[in-house]
């Protein structure tokens, strides 16, 4: 069964080897797979997440400003003509990149692409579609994801671990003033070639190549953001909050690119359980009273990484409970070995190749070959089948002298502090 | 559709086409406009605008904060000098340079756009 497993997995690798063919076209970096989908969809994936903001909610507000009008079309025109194609145009933001996508039925990728493109060189930014549009939205964004405790304790999370650069929230904070000077600096510095990658899917690679080409030929190379390294350091906060569920952060991070031991650490935790209407076998998931819910959390970046465990429930005291186990499951875990130590690093396989399921994944994975970073499927596979028990707990025990980062949310008198949680 | 007033049709484009027809007209605007007497109340044109409409009242929010308060502040000066039945000392009076047209392009955007949605909504799609 174990060799079923790995050869299925080395099949997924085979696919991603085929499509991953970065190509620079007019400085612009080109990816594209076609898996015969009835369905084409692009990515223009810019590295202007929160980290490179130049002042805060800069990241946010050129987000809302995705597909407004343009020296080519209005904002109500790339509305309606969208619609017309049948297509679906959306935004993300990261901490790390702002994708632009495009969803569209196979034929349509000039309209789609030059609407993307259109948009990063020649976008108008106008003061009005800021105040009458981006800013209600950007608004209504941060309120929706900041009354979401979870979301909220992640935020404050990376602010305690990293301070600045991944520290910087991808939502915009309640009284912060962005100008449309700002967003027009911004995006000039984010849109230059070195700093995109352009990922296809259930398109021609030659196809999108030469669309790319035709219509961000002539795109200014000016200077990409610089950012300083991630530095990690550590802390803890307690913001008081009523009516949601009592909520707890526990966190550590490191710096550098994600390792192989981070992600079986996750998995072995993990104590989602793989049968359903049963407890998972992680160490974890024996000691976690009822109606509390931890899971897991493991944000790799492209030179750092956060992992923790997000404790939720409606008492303080399951959620102290549960707390202390967490911590006691965590500093227990770095002498793990035997077949512990292999059913976590299958967990983390199947999580890593799972991982590429859907189109969103695969266009993530391809933006990250497509910046240089080393997360292709085969060697996070190959780097995961190395773990051994010594070297892992030599990481985990390194990781684990790191400063944790805590943070508590709700009834900030009754829930715990880290020190009581034995960190 | 506005017949008469800032927003009304105008043959100023088709006069400034021609220099000779220009420099005819010129004096007689400039007399025509020292006549109207609004910048005696130190009013700018654009401030006679009617703005019980909503396309001028979505083009007045996209004023800057800056010229929405001095827009107020010579709407309440003028409406002063009406209740004297005065008009401003000479030196307060707007200046020619001054007249500047702030709200009409707005007004214009505001216009364009409706027509581009009217355009949109009663379009009738064919196959190429």
């Amino acid at each position: 069964m174990l060799a079923s497993r790995s050869s299925a997995a080395r099949s997924a690798s085979r696919i991603v080897r085929n499509f991953a063919t970065v190509v620079d076209t007019a400085g612009v970096k080109v990816a594209a797979v076609d898996n015969g989908e009835p369905t084409s969809a692009v990515t223009f994936l810019v590295k202007a997440g929160s980290r490179f903001e130049s002042k805060p909610g800069v990241a946010h507000a050129l987000k809302g400003f995705a597909f407004k009008s343009t020296e080519k079309r209005s904002f109500l025109g790339t509305i309606r003509e969208a619609e017309l194609y049948g297509g679906v145009l959306s935004t993300s933001l990261t901490r790390e990149h702002l994708a632009l996508s495009a969803e569209f039925l196979r034929g349509d990728e000039p309209f789609f692409v030059d609407v993307i493109s259109s948009f990063i060189k020649s976008a108008k930014y106008t003061r009005h579609e800021l105040d009458e549009y981006v800013v209600p939205v950007c608004e209504a964004e941060s309120t929706t994801a900041f009354s979401d405790p979870a979301l909220r304790a992640l935020d404050l999370a990376h602010l305690i671990a990293f301070r600045t650069g991944l520290g910087a929230s991808p939502f915009t904070s309640p009284g912060t003033h962005v100008s449309v000077e700002d967003v027009k600096a911004y995006a000039q510095t984010v849109f230059t070639p070195g700093n995109l990658a352009v990922l296809g899917t259930g398109i021609d690679a030659a196809t999108l190549q030469k669309l790319v080409e035709q219509s961000l030929g002539s795109l200014s190379s000016a200077s990409a953001p610089v950012t300083s390294p991630s530095s990690y350091f550590g802390g803890e906060t307690r913001i008081e909050a009523h009516g949601a569920p009592e909520t707890i952060f526990i966190g550590l991070g490191t710096t550098g690119a994600p390792s192989a031991e981070l992600a079986v650490l996750s998995a072995h935790l993990d104590p989602t359980p793989s049968v359903k209407w049963s407890k998972g076998t992680s160490p974890l998931a024996a000691s976690i009273p009822e109606g509390i819910s931890v899971k897991t959390v493991l944000l790799p970046y492209s030179d750092a990484a956060l992992y923790g465990i997000l404790i939720q429930g409606e008492s303080t005291e399951g959620v102290k409970a549960a707390g202390k186990a967490a911590v006691a499951a965590l500093k227990a875990s770095g002498d793990l070995k035997g077949d512990d130590l292999k059913k976590a690093v299958a967990k983390a396989k199947f999580a890593a190749a799972s991982a590429l399921d859907g189109r969103d994944n695969v266009v993530f994975a391809l933006g990250a070959q497509a910046f240089g970073s080393p997360a292709a499927l085969d060697s996070t596979i190959s780097n995961l089948d190395s773990v051994n028990a010594s070297a892992f707990s030599k990481a985990t025990t390194s990781f684990l002298k790191a400063k944790p980062t805590y943070v508590a949310i709700g009834d900030i008198k009754r829930l715990p502090y880290a020190d009581e949680l034995g960190l | 559709m506005v017949l008469s007033g800032p927003l009304g049709s105008s043959l100023a484009p088709a006069i400034l086409k021609s220099r000779g027809i220009y420099r005819w007209f010129k004096p007689l605007a400039d007399w025509y406009v020292d006549l109207q007497g609004y910048r005696k109340v130190g009013y700018k044109y654009d401030d006679l605008i009617l703005e019980e409409r909503d396309d001028v009242q979505r083009a007045l929010a996209r004023l800057t904060p800056r010229e929405a308060y001095d827009r107020q502040y010579r709407l309440k000066r003028a409406s002063q000098c009406s209740v004297l039945h005065d008009v401003l000392p000479k030196d307060q009076w707007t200046k020619p340079q001054e007249d500047v047209r702030y709200l009409t392009p707005h007004v214009e955007d505001v216009e364009k756009e409706a027509l581009e949605r009217s355009a949109w909504d009663n379009m009738v799609v064919s196959r190429k």
